[in-house]
């Protein structure tokens, strides 16, 4: 039997033990090897001692950062609202939130470029109403980045939250009530913290993809706002510096491991406590 | 007591705000794609098909990209639907030690950003010489998606009750029957939700197909990527608008058929 298990298991995940293995892990590894034999360290010093590279990784920080603030504060009450209703628009509403998910990051950048351009919808009713005469300037700005890149993950951040706001056991709360908390205090005490995992498996998911994202500030962005992601596709397509791009990807590569490990490490205090919500990025 | 647990009002008016947000830019597209004008003027006065027409005469092969981001998104779908339901059954209906290390290794592609595994693709495919576009963005969109299968049916695999299979067995089924006639009816909810966002994610995915085209090919989203950084006309809003009217449709198919229940539990 135990026999026959270990075939089992092993026979099960080999195809995409072996495609993961051959495709992925082992290009990889292969080019970071290459790359460092041809070039040594070279890149690396080049890229971590240069102010102008440092300020890309630094606006790539903070960028992802202002993003997962700003979808917290607006997807924890729209997953609030998602798991507690009981309006007969929630199944539309939640279409609504799951919808623009399958609709493609090129698709919705180019929309707020409608929105935000200089001759854009805002621009267009600014000068319409008088509020302003001369076009603002929107796009290619840090606004613009945010604004598209909150549009592209706040659903990742209501759907994390959520899950987790519905799984709550109501006793838990009407034990709170009974106990003589009025429904602000049971939010603070007992929701709130019960929500934690699924706060912290948004923001990780959030920040992550910000801080890899490419798509967004390169179309909202552009070379006036430039990103990490940007940085290694213009040393590939532009500078064609490959020995350049390779050591930014990598560093891109370390920093994000490196906080996926912070995150899972720093957080697992609070996962453990509240019983960690069985949901992880 | 119920009424205790109704979402108040701060929490009613930032979500209608968020709804408002995420539906904004996606209706102005559709209106842009109608515009008459290059640049959308509000209220539109007119209405014009002329877009939707560019899109078939355009030099950009619109209709050619498509069918090439259909290809590759359902070949990829499909290879992965087998590897992640094997890889979920290994790691689910048995407890053995490194299970936990094995599951974060088959969701490890969502670890690593999309620019850097494109890279080193296109550093690897460069030193093999020959091999097709079609199979190089191929190769990369089977390797990015599969974390998505994976983690939709191990969340409904964590709730599968394995003993239904012994039952099936004590019957007188053999494994495979038991599979597909036991196990596979209680998960594809799971499945078809992981395989829906994998093929929406490799059909729409940019950064790697746009570092591994080839001369004749791309792939939609890299055609209108590129159309965008040189023309801005709403050719693109109405390809746009397409592909936003069948996202709805499909995800209307959805609610109808295995409910949106399972995008809260992946």
């Amino acid at each position: 039997m135990s026999q026959r298990k270990k075939l089992s298991i092993l026979g099960l995940s080999m195809p995409a033990s072996f495609l993961l293995v051959i495709c992925f892990v082992f290009p990889l590894g292969y080019i970071l090897v290459t790359t460092l034999a041809e070039d040594g360290p070279e890149y690396y010093i080049k890229f971590l001692t240069d102010p102008f590279y440092l300020k890309v990784l630094w606006r790539t920080v903070w960028i992802s950062l202002v993003c997962t603030g700003v979808s917290l504060l607006f997807g924890y009450p729209t997953a609030y609202f998602l798991a507690r209703t009981r309006s007969r628009m929630k199944n539309m509403l939640l279409i609504v939130t799951i919808f623009p998910f399958l609709v493609s990051a090129v698709v919705r950048a180019y929309g707020w470029q409608v929105i935000l351009g200089k001759r854009g919808i805002v621009n267009q009713f600014l000068m319409a109403v008088g509020l302003v005469h001369k076009p603002l300037v929107i796009l290619n700005t840090w606004m613009a980045v945010v604004i598209g890149m909150v549009h592209l993950l706040i659903p990742y951040m209501i759907l994390s939250i959520a899950g987790v706001i519905q799984n709550i056991d109501p006793n838990v709360e009407y034990a709170s009530y009974s106990l003589g908390c009025n429904k602000r205090e049971t939010f603070w005490k007992v929701i709130f913290p019960l929500s934690a995992p699924g706060i912290i498996s948004g923001c990780i998911l959030v920040f992550t993809l910000s801080i890899t994202s490419f798509v967004t500030p390169q179309l909202l962005g552009g070379a006036k706002f430039v990103m990490m992601s940007q940085l290694v596709d213009s040393q590939i397509n532009t500078v064609f510096n490959l020995s350049f791009a390779a050591a930014i990807s990598y560093i891109l590569l370390f920093i994000i491991l490196l906080f996926q490990f912070l995150a899972n490490w720093s957080t697992k205090g609070i996962m453990n406590r509240v019983g960690g919500g069985g949901k992880r990025a | 007591m119920r009424d205790l647990r109704k979402p108040g009002w701060v929490s009613i008016v930032l979500s209608a705000f968020t709804f408002l947000f995420l539906l904004f830019p996606l209706v102005i597209i559709i209106f842009a794609s109608f515009s008459p004008t290059q640049i959308l003027k509000f209220p539109p006065q007119s209405f014009s098909l002329q877009w939707y027409e560019n899109i078939f005469t355009s030099s950009s092969k619109f209709i050619q990209g498509l069918i090439y981001s259909l290809e590759i998104g359902a070949v990829a779908t499909v290879v992965d639907i087998a590897l992640g339901v094997m890889a979920c059954l290994a790691v689910s209906r048995y407890t053995f030690k490194g299970r936990q290390a094995l599951t974060v290794f088959f969701t490890s592609p969502m670890f690593v950003p999309s620019i850097t595994f494109g890279f080193v693709l296109l550093r690897i495919f460069t030193r093999m010489h020959g091999v097709s576009a079609f199979i190089q963005i191929l190769t990369g969109h089977v390797v990015i998606i599969l974390p998505y299968i994976i983690r939709n049916t191990l969340a409904i695999m964590s709730g599968f009750d394995w003993n239904l299979e012994d039952a099936s067995a004590s019957l007188g089924a053999d494994p495979v029957y038991t599979f597909f006639h036991v196990t596979l009816p209680l998960v594809s909810p799971g499945i078809t939700a992981g395989a829906l966002l994998a093929f929406l994610y490799s059909f729409d995915e940019a950064v790697v197909a746009r570092l591994l085209h080839g001369i004749n090919f791309n792939t939609l989203p890299v055609i209108i990527m590129n159309y965008m950084t040189f023309d801005f006309d709403p050719t693109v809003a109405a390809i746009s608008s397409i592909l936003i009217v069948a996202s709805l449709l499909l995800m209307i198919v959805v609610e109808r058929v295995i409910g949106l229940d399972v995008f809260l539990k992946s």
